[in-house]
């Protein structure tokens, strides 16, 4: 009697597992899954009112919206296992490896007015002549400066016409006691704009060679590194904080540059902050900053293509991009035309970052990179505890990043 | 354990036998039935555990990026030992990094696995005698952080150990010049050892040549400087996480110990300090072998609280290596299964090792 249940037991978990859940080909609508993560909750809620917009327009396409947690591990998994959702974000760094793995769909001809972006970010989801993602919003890096404290210690308010001597030379004003002129996160995206300001870069522009090794980047890093030995600037860890945004926030930190994430968290935790933002100092070489940007890509394997196609098309396209304006929370829409919506909503004090897209250089590296990222950060933190020179830092990276290549 | 044995002497009054049965029927109807009972366990072993695991061999030995569906036919290729060769023997950032996570994680288990043990005895061993009052306030109150979401507990220690946290203030109420050079433990990359001397104005440059030479990717002075002072947090915080669960297993062994061994020893004129060391830590022989195989695979895989807490390089082990090879930016899942593969050998071989020394007779767990 037994026996002969475990055996039914076992017959039903075994057709459980083989039976296939019948397609819902034969019915008229088609669910098209969606995969992100999270944001602020303003964020979600404006992306939720976009998605209803598009199930409205598109009566026959369901939008299965998922905001997940640990979203690279989770997307991962999915593709790993076949079961990519439809559309999912991309963050430009992660681009080339999606790209590399087979898993994204070359948008080409498929996107929607692609004249109609910025073209240092199409330039981003790029690779080898093939546009392959609408992107979806993206932050530029600028200096917020503290009003109160630039203030207090006599000092004119930064402008965007400002140089590395100007920076440093405030920087230096503005230190005293518990407060540094300036917050540098021992990272390599955040010094980056120091490098393309004195002219370096770390690949040549097809990224077969590296460059890093040169006079421009030990420049940068020089400045970079002297004013923390020089005590006027100081990693976020130094200063209490767990990010350069939040040192700024309390007060510790007279002078950050973050991106545009930065607004909606000093609003959030420090509403009563009063800061102004420019642009980024110009190096020797003149101005740079870096962009960072996120696209919605659409999976190769891929039961609903056009469907897929639609949605994102819809979400980036001149009438999504005016709702992420007009919704008006921290990241800027990806089109120019909606940008100056967006600057409207958020107010012209937050110009610098709309105009830092001229200048942005890409987050984004080659396949493997991410051991050189790794080093470069480590061999940057270290220099700023006193435990390496400059010039260890960039040997270490160099080799790395030459390592990389030859494979 | 008597009835399992009386079938051969027929003295199970309770079922008498309905029909005659040879003794080899019984048997095999016994080992059917056992096998039933374990097949659900055996079943979800299998599938969770042996099926993967072949799985993840198999994996280690070809270049799959991690993002490919497998069942495409390009996803992967064999490419032999090569992910190996990478880690262990071939100069270059993947061994340099895979000997960085071998260097913390061995301090790191040689810092935790005997404090941990100690503490846990010795407060098993307090919290079991009869004198004290409230006892299970005591016992409740060690075992709490056990119990407790080590998310939260590592939050809560990067807030105490902050620049200007409770800790920098408590030593500073203790030595006031402390202020101006105050530790930031959450982000101090520095090697203890190495901070020990340059207190002493010892560095790196100073030592010589020797210091600087590579082995395996580090510098010698890298391989002696000890754990970072991150890494140092990371371990007293988990030190303070474990030891509740270890003091409780030390406890019931404890109370297993019969009293009348203790009054043996007392009459014959032992001291407290002597009837520990001689009846109680020998009689906890085979527990202490327990806590320690426990302590040992734990803390060769820690992973949680070094992945919130951060640090790069710095707190980088062997179980975070493993993560950072096989999701994100340059995903490569057959590095990463090469990588917890010698993670296993080398647990395994600790666990091996131990057991000659504290194993002795068959430890019975």
């Amino acid at each position: 009697m037994k026996r002969s249940l475990a055996l039914v037991l076992v017959l039903t978990l075994a057709l459980a597992f083989f039976a296939r859940v019948p397609s819902s080909r034969a019915q008229d609508t088609v669910t098209i899954q969606l995969m992100g993560w999270s944001s602020s909750p303003a964020e979600n809620a404006a992306l939720e009112e976009m998605i209803a917009a598009f199930e409205e327009a598109n009566p026959n396409i369901n939008v299965d919206l998922q905001l997940v947690p640990e979203y690279d591990t989770t997307l991962q998994a999915a593709f790993a296992s076949g079961d990519a959702p439809n559309v999912f974000y991309v963050d430009s760094s992660r681009l080339p490896d999606f790209v590399d793995a087979g898993v994204i769909a070359a948008g080409g001809d498929m996107i929607v007015d692609p004249e109609g972006f910025f073209p240092s970010l199409v330039d981003v989801f790029t690779i080898d002549d093939t546009f392959y993602c609408p992107p979806k919003d993206f932050s530029t890096m600028a200096l917020q400066y503290n009003k109160a404290l630039f203030d207090a210690a006599g000092l004119e308010y930064p402008t965007n016409d400002w140089t590395w001597d100007d920076l440093t030379a405030a920087a230096e004003a503005l230190t005293s006691g518990d407060t540094v002129g300036l917050v540098v996160p021992p990272e390599l995206p955040r010094w980056l704009p120091f490098l393309y300001q004195a002219g370096g870069s770390v690949l040549s522009e097809d990224g077969t060679e590296v460059t890093f090794d040169s006079e421009e980047a030990m420049t940068a890093l020089e400045l970079y590194l002297g004013m923390v030995e020089d005590g006027i600037a100081a990693p976020p860890s130094e200063l209490d904080a767990g990010w350069g945004g939040e040192a700024f926030g309390t007060g510790r930190a007279a002078m950050a540059m973050e991106g545009n994430w930065v607004i909606g968290a000093l609003e959030e935790n420090y509403p009563d902050i009063e800061y102004g933002v420019v642009e980024l100092p110009a190096g020797p070489a003149g101005e740079a900053t870096m962009a960072f940007t996120v696209c919605y890509g659409v999976a190769a394997d891929n039961d609903h293509p056009e469907e897929s196609w639609a949605l994102a098309n819809f979400l980036t396209g001149p009438e999504g991009a005016t709702m992420v304006a007009e919704a008006g929370f921290g990241v800027m829409p990806a089109r120019e035309d909606a940008a100056a919506v967006w600057l409207e909503t958020r107010g012209i004090e937050f110009e610098a970052f709309v105009t830092g897209a001229a200048n942005a250089h890409r987050w984004q590296f080659p396949v493997g990179f991410g051991d050189f990222i790794d080093t470069f950060n480590n061999g940057l933190k270290e220099a700023m505890a006193g435990n390496m020179l400059p010039e260890e830092v960039l040997e270490d990276s160099v080799a790395i990043a030459e390592e990389i290549l030859a494979e | 354990m008597i009835e399992e044995k009386s079938p051969t002497s027929g003295a199970v009054p309770a079922i008498p036998p309905q029909k005659v049965t040879t003794m080899r029927t019984t048997k095999f109807e016994e080992t059917v039935a056992g096998y039933l009972f374990l097949t659900p366990a055996l079943i979800i072993f299998i599938v969770f555990l042996v099926i993967p695991l072949v799985i993840a061999v198999y994996i280690s030995f070809t270049d799959w990026n991690g993002i490919t569906p497998l069942r495409d036919d390009d996803a992967f290729e064999t490419i032999g030992d090569d992910n190996y060769q990478q880690l262990l023997t071939q100069e270059g950032r993947r061994q340099t990094r895979f000997f960085t996570a071998v260097k913390n994680t061995t301090y790191y288990v040689i810092g935790v696995v005997p404090t941990q043990t100690l503490i846990a005895l010795i407060l098993a061993v307090i919290v079991n005698q009869k004198w004290l009052k409230a006892r299970g306030t005591f016992r409740t109150i060690a075992y709490l952080p056990s119990i407790t979401s080590s998310v939260v507990i590592s939050i809560v220690f990067l807030w105490l150990f902050s620049r200007g946290g409770l800790v920098n203030a408590f030593i500073e109420l203790l030595y006031p010049a402390y202020g101006d050079k105050a530790i930031n433990w959450t982000d101090d990359s520095t090697g203890v050892f190495h901070w020990v001397l340059k207190q002493f104005g010892v560095t790196r440059a100073d030592v010589g040549d020797w210091a600087s030479e590579k082995h395996y990717g580090l510098r010698t002075w890298d391989w002696i400087s000890g754990p970072s002072v991150t890494m140092l947090m990371i371990m007293i915080l988990n030190t303070w996480t474990t030891i509740g669960t270890l003091m409780v297993i030390f406890l019931a062994a404890l109370q297993n110990i019969p009293s009348y061994v203790y009054e043996a020893a007392a009459i014959d004129g032992a001291n407290v300090w002597q009837i520990f060391r001689k009846v109680t830590v020998p009689l906890l022989k085979p527990t202490t072998f327990f806590v320690i195989t426990l302590g040992l695979i734990g803390c060769f895989q820690v992973f949680d609280q070094v992945y919130i807490i951060g640090g790069g390089d710095a707190t980088l082990t062997v179980a975070v290596l493993v993560y950072r090879n096989a999701f994100g930016t340059g995903s490569n899942m057959g590095l990463a299964t090469a990588t917890a593969m010698i993670l296993f050998v080398i647990i395994f071989i600790f666990t091996v090792v131990q057991r000659r020394f504290f194993g002795g007779e068959r430890a019975n767990w």
